[in-house]
């Protein structure tokens, strides 16, 4: 079977190579027969690379020690799907995933990508399969799924943290969403060397950058929430350095997804909407790059190896291309219409590209700086939270600003009087409830009480753009308010999908500065029988329980929970330990929470240190509004389903538009 | 003026980044260089035992050893202690040298799992 493995991926490494170089050469020389076949031979890859991932899952399931692979990343008592999570669990695995959904991709993309026009897709291909020949090489050659061994008894098994269903779908989500990004980047450069200045490259790949950035921002979404609830600091994100590797792809996605709207509408912005298309891809590279290479220390820190170097080399000669390339083509990226104010919907757009590469420019800043300072200095100098904070809220807060004006404002040109009354009702709206936070004593936190500020003022400027387009539509002759609101969604999804999303972001923001702004922090060291005060919660611990669970021994501390004269009932908080053949026992901390449907607030409650003689060191957290970060989430895939549903009128503008341009250059 | 707005906001930034990688962040250190250091610093190495005391009471106590090295220190240390603690892992803290201890501040202390999903080969 291990060789059956092999074969396939040296069968799709040549397939790649040959999608490469046929592909190029046939693209340059226009040889239509010659093209199809390198894209034949992407498709060929695919089902390669499907067969050595079968043969890897099978031998997964088998517990079949016989693979390395296999032993270092399961036991026999692991149940199924965990067994099965193994596949992206260990360095080769990870890679043969990125493979694999880097074929389907580039093979889809080829495949549905014809509407770009007929020149576009046989520079896709080559683009392409030199991405896969990169991944199928270290997986041939520096990190084989299928190296072998003499069978062990039994196999090395998976770190009990990670025995959890968010590890089930979190890193294939992240996975989705980085490999995704390489297709508009595929598409962009595909454009130049095809020589094709309009925007038929950034329409064909719409969906796929909104998928890729939906699964980015999900998985990221989903990993906080696992952190959350089973790691067990109390927090959800802690800038660590393989955090940021999958923030920073998605920053950069969310400037490129907003700018080549302004590219579309009105032509501008044609070689920043590259810059950023080139800066995605290679941060996704850069981001797998760093959660694999273990190059700057991260807690999370994956096996080292030696596939770093490899990395390095591929993300440079990816930059270099795409940078020779966007340089090469300045002439053809030309625009011709101007920004004709500062204050309009373009200007808007502008300012926002600017906040969100910026806020990625310093994330990136902050995450390289120790190798900088290495080398500068030969001293490794690590900036912490404050630094992302700060910078979080120097950026973040005039983004949300941002996201509320935005949608107000006129295109092209806005007077005064018009802004004047538009913003009225969402200005009206925030200073009110800046006012009614400021006497509710929301003071405490200047950046809390802005951020809260802010977000209602978006929300009510968002709210207000529904009530203004029903409001239309009914008055066109739609029968009722529902119809007429339906009718608004479906005939501009793209748009009010967006305005969803934005009310996710809005969401999140709240979430956000409530959990951290307004949180409460208590701890201290109980007997049994004695009570703690947190916020307006008052912890009772009653006793202390040891019993066996399936895999593990649990230790739990009982607490009764009151807040004023309302019993809320009792929780358990303590810890876990997993026996380990032949080593200590590994412990996992069980935080307690106890959400509160109504108002989104949690009481986070950890065992921090439990004594052999009952006394246990509580650390308690109340954090306000936490669970609307989840909720956003939620709303976040709700508006991005919106915005990606097929649209047949959409459809029908657009290959009329299309065909003008076509018509346009073939004059030109 | 589009040039306008980029180059202001990216001087904006530059003047930022200059003044939190100057006055911001710490020097990440290993034991072995330690010596003569008074300011805050960041170390990592790997916990040597014996480990004594209390973390939420006069505070852990055990040593700091280079990773590929011999020199330590000694580290007291209070606060939240992870799970994965224990003589032989890397860790990572942050603090200050006092009269030869490296007192490190509260809750300071990670430590780095050997591996994402498998213990250590023993190999």
């Amino acid at each position: 079977m291990p060789e059956l493995g092999r074969a396939a991926l040296v069968i799709a490494l040549g397939l790649a190579v040959y999608g490469t170089i046929a592909g190029a050469y046939a693209a340059s020389s226009r040889k239509r027969r010659l093209a199809e076949s390198a894209q034949n031979a992407l498709l060929a890859a695919f089902a390669a690379t499907v067969v050595a991932s079968a043969v890897l899952a099978a031998a997964l399931v088998r517990n079949d020690f016989g693979f390395t692979y296999v032993a270092d990343h399961t036991s026999r008592d692991l149940p199924l799907g965990y067994t099965l999570s193994a596949f992206w669990g260990g360095q080769e695995g990870s890679l043969l995933l990125w493979l694999l959904v880097l074929t389907g991709y580039a093979s889809a993309a080829a495949a549905f990508g014809r509407r770009a026009g007929r020149d576009l897709v046989p520079w896709v291909v080559p683009i392409l399969s030199g991405v896969c020949v990169f991944f199928a090489f270290l997986l041939v050659a520096v990190a084989s799924p299928f190296a072998t061994q003499p069978p062990p008894a039994d196999g090395l098994g998976l770190n009990p943290s990670l025995q959890n269903p968010y590890m089930l779908i979190h890193p294939p989500l992240l996975y989705l969403g980085y490999v995704g990004l390489a297709v508009p980047w595929a598409f962009a450069m595909g454009a130049l060397l095809a020589r094709q200045s309009d925007e038929r490259w950034i329409v064909a790949t719409r969906r796929w950058t909104l998928s890729a950035w939906t699964f980015l921002g999900v998985g990221q979404l989903l990993g906080a929430h696992w952190a959350y609830e089973e790691v067990g600091w109390g927090g959800y994100y802690a800038w660590d350095p393989v955090e940021n590797a999958a923030l920073m792809p998605w920053l950069a996605a969310t400037a490129f997804l907003h700018s080549v709207m302004i590219q579309e509408k009105r032509g501008m912005l044609r070689v920043w909407n590259m810059l950023l298309v080139v800066l995605a891809f290679c941060l996704s590279l850069f981001g797998t790059f760093l959660t694999r290479s273990g190059i700057v220390s991260s807690i999370h820190s994956f096996t080292q190896s030696s596939i770093g170097p490899w990395f390095v080399f591929a993300i440079c000669v990816a930059t270099a291309f795409s940078l020779a390339l966007v340089l090469g083509r300045l002439p053809l990226l030309r625009t011709h219409t101007r920004l004709e104010s500062l204050v309009s919907r373009e200007a808007t757009f502008l300012y926002n590209n600017l906040l969100l590469v910026a806020l990625c420019l310093t994330v990136l800043w902050g995450v390289v700086f120790p190798i900088v300072s290495e080398a500068v200095r030969g001293e490794a100098v690590t900036v912490g939270p404050p630094y992302f904070n700060f910078f979080l809220r120097a950026f973040g807060l005039p983004l949300l600003l941002l996201m509320g004006i935005g949608p107000l404002i006129a295109w092209r040109r806005a007077s005064l009087r018009a802004l004047r009354r538009t913003f009225l009702v969402p200005l009206g709206a925030a200073l009110a409830a800046g006012a009614v936070l400021l006497a509710l004593g929301a003071g405490s936190s200047i950046p809390g009480v802005i951020g809260y500020t802010f977000a209602v003022f978006v929300l009510a400027s968002i709210s207000l753009e529904f009530v203004r387009g029903t409001q239309a539509r009914r008055a066109l002759g739609a029968s009722s308010w529902l119809s007429a609101f339906g009718s608004l969604v479906a005939r501009n999804r793209r748009r009010y999908g967006g305005y969803v999303v934005h009310a996710a972001i809005v969401l999140l923001a709240i979430g956000v500065v409530g959990s951290s702004a307004y949180q409460t922090v208590g701890e201290r060291r109980l007997q049994p029988g004695e009570t703690m005060r947190v916020g307006d919660y008052d912890l009772g611990y009653r006793s202390l329980v040891r019993r066996q669970g399936a895999n593990a021994t649990e230790v739990r501390a009982l607490v009764d929970v009151r807040r004023g004269d309302r019993e809320l009932g009792q929780i358990e908080a303590g810890k876990n330990s997993y026996p380990i053949l032949g080593q200590q026992p590994q412990t996992t901390n069980e935080v307690a929470i106890r959400s509160d449907r109504l108002t989104g607030e949690d009481l986070f409650v950890i065992a921090d240190q439990i004594d052999p003689g009952g006394a246990v060191y509580f650390k308690v957290l109340v954090k306000p509004l936490v669970n609307l970060i989840w909720l956003a989430g939620v709303v976040f895939v709700l508006g991005s389903l919106i915005a990606l549903w097929p649209d047949a009128r959409e459809q029908r503008r657009l290959a009329a538009r299309l065909a003008r341009v076509e018509a346009t250059g073939a004059r030109a | 003026m589009r040039l306008v707005i980029a180059l202001s906001v990216a001087a904006l930034l530059a003047v930022f980044l200059l003044y939190t990688s100057v006055a911001g962040g710490t020097p990440s250190l290993q034991p072995s260089e330690l010596k003569g250091r008074d300011g805050r610093v960041a170390l990592s190495g790997e916990a040597i035992g014996p480990v004594t005391g209390n973390a939420r009471g006069e505070g852990l106590r055990f040593r700091l050893r280079d990773v590929e090295g011999t020199a330590s220190v000694p580290v007291v240390y209070t606060g939240s202690v992870p799970e994965l603690f224990r003589p032989g892992r890397a860790v990572h803290l942050q603090g200050r040298l006092r009269n030869g201890t490296f007192v490190a501040v509260p809750d300071t202390l990670t430590t780095k799992c050997p591996s994402k999903y498998s213990p250590k080969r023993q190999s």
